[in-house]
């Protein structure tokens, strides 16, 4: 089990991976709806793994995941990304993202990338 | 650019499009599916209004812009209607117990948005594609317009010269997709079927062109692997290419699969490309040397930046332009680019 942060501008998308987080036994201890906020919730959380979505206002999830990284070289995020963000994915996953689930998602895929994340 | 070279690059671009979209949109909606042809407006004005003529109001909008300074983007409307079912079925609910009304939950309007936001980067990949470099899209915007004549000014607003217009069945209600498609994007795509058409001796580039420095570099094959084995590589390890040994290998020049060839080894020991056969000139004999290091691509085959790893490339045969394989690296030097054209079949191309 792990604390996670959800990140993602769409409620429903935060809402379909908690569920299936929680449906996986993690624990959802925050969630954030742009970049900059979850920059902000992560330095105030702390979670064990960060989903993070990349297109987002304010800040996209690239922008967002360089600076948890600044913040904790040690952070665990997994980038969520539509198809055709294939590039920023490989850019993501050189600044530091561990792993990476394309939308739409599925539930096993999703556990699958935070277990990786953890392991 | 003649008109002609426009329409098709048109036509092309909304094709692929809206081809990209349908696909993104059966993966949400399954039974969802594009209706009749891609229509193509004259005018921003009236084609706004062609545009949403007929579309049941209110409607859901999901503008995306593009952001790399060209104005235009692509819009989603669907009504009401159709976004409660789809957001039901997204919820993994029936779409057909969808309660009926013409408010939206949040959740619901969230649910709507990220299904328009995958269906959008789709159109954003597809639009790639066909200009062949990468286009980068702002986070979608979402509206419900509740008349016609506020979803025309919608479009209207964007100011883009060219609109297409695609008709799709979701939920058994009809919605549409607008394609509001800059100038610019245009002058690319003829650029792009330039590259693919013209006959080279009927074109001679002006004599500024010639002095411009370009890339030039050898591609000895591809593989496509999940970014996270390509990571995870270790030294030693033996990637296979979709090449077999006697295949010929590519030439490219600033992106464009300029010829194919044999590759031969000086007596200096630095590579070289013998070219057979030029793109759109029936052309051989010329010789380009890949000025290296003995076989540097035995160490370096193409695969640190392997193109084929992101986006499938536009033109099937041209890599993204920002991730050229670093097989040859250098630039030819003015009076070398204008011998790198190729109109005499006996010429050598120094890179």
């Amino acid at each position: 089990m792990a604390r996670v942060l959800v990140v993602d501008d769409a409620a429903f998308m935060r809402k379909m991976v908690s569920d299936v987080l929680l449906g996986g036994g993690h624990e959802v201890v925050g969630e954030a709806g742009d970049g900059v906020e979850a920059v902000a919730r992560y330095q105030e959380l702390r979670p064990e793994v960060t989903t993070l979505d990349i297109t987002m206002p304010e800040k996209d999830g690239l922008s967002a995941l360089r600076e948890i990284i600044a913040l904790d070289p040690a952070a665990r995020v997994v980038m969520c990304s539509a198809l055709g963000q294939e590039s920023k994915v490989l850019e993501s996953i050189k600044a530091g993202a561990k792993d990476f689930v394309v939308k739409p998602f599925q539930a096993d895929r999703v556990l699958g990338a935070v277990e990786k994340a953890l392991s | 650019m003649s008109a002609d070279a426009g329409r098709v690059g048109l036509n092309s671009l909304g094709e692929s499009t809206a081809e990209a979209v349908e696909r993104a949109l059966q993966n949400v909606a399954p039974g969802a599916g594009r209706v009749g042809a891609v229509k193509a407006g004259n005018g921003t004005e009236q084609a706004a209004e062609q545009a949403v003529q007929g579309l049941a109001v209110p409607a859901v909008c999901a503008e995306v812009s593009y952001v790399d300074g060209v104005t235009g983007g692509n819009v989603f409307l669907l009504p009401v209607e159709g976004a409660r079912r789809l957001a039901a079925t997204m919820m993994g609910e029936s779409g057909a117990d969808a309660a009926e009304g013409t408010e939206l939950s949040e959740l619901e309007l969230s649910a709507v948005g990220e299904a328009m936001n995958q269906m959008m980067s789709a159109a954003a990949l597809a639009t790639s594609g066909v200009l062949g470099q990468e286009v980068e899209i702002a986070p979608p915007k979402l509206r419900v317009v509740t008349t016609e004549a506020e979803a025309a000014e919608m479009l209207r607003a964007s100011a883009a010269p060219h609109v297409l217009t695609t008709s799709f069945t979701v939920a058994d209600v009809s919605a549409r997709l607008v394609q509001l498609v800059p100038n610019a994007f245009v002058v690319r795509m003829d650029r792009a079927l330039d590259a693919q058409t013209t006959e080279y001796t009927s074109a001679p580039l002006g004599a500024a062109l010639r002095a411009v420095p370009v890339r030039v570099w050898a591609e000895l094959g591809r593989a496509r692997m999940p970014a996270g084995t390509s990571l995870d590589l270790p030294t030693g390890s033996v990637v296979e290419l979709d090449r077999e040994v006697e295949d010929p290998v590519d030439l490219y020049v600033d992106g464009l699969h300029f010829a194919s060839g044999r590759l031969r080894v000086a007596e200096d020991g630095s590579l070289q490309l013998e070219v057979e056969t030029v793109h759109g000139l029936q052309n051989a004999g010329a010789v380009a040397e890949l000025v290296a290091a003995p076989s540097p691509m035995a160490e370096e085959p193409a695969l640190a930046d392997e193109p084929a790893l992101e986006a499938e490339p536009a033109l099937e045969d041209e890599p993204a332009l920002e991730d050229e394989p670093e097989v040859a690296d250098a630039a030819i030097e003015p009076e070398e680019a204008a011998q790198a054209e190729p109109q005499s079949p006996t010429q050598n191309m120094e890179v």
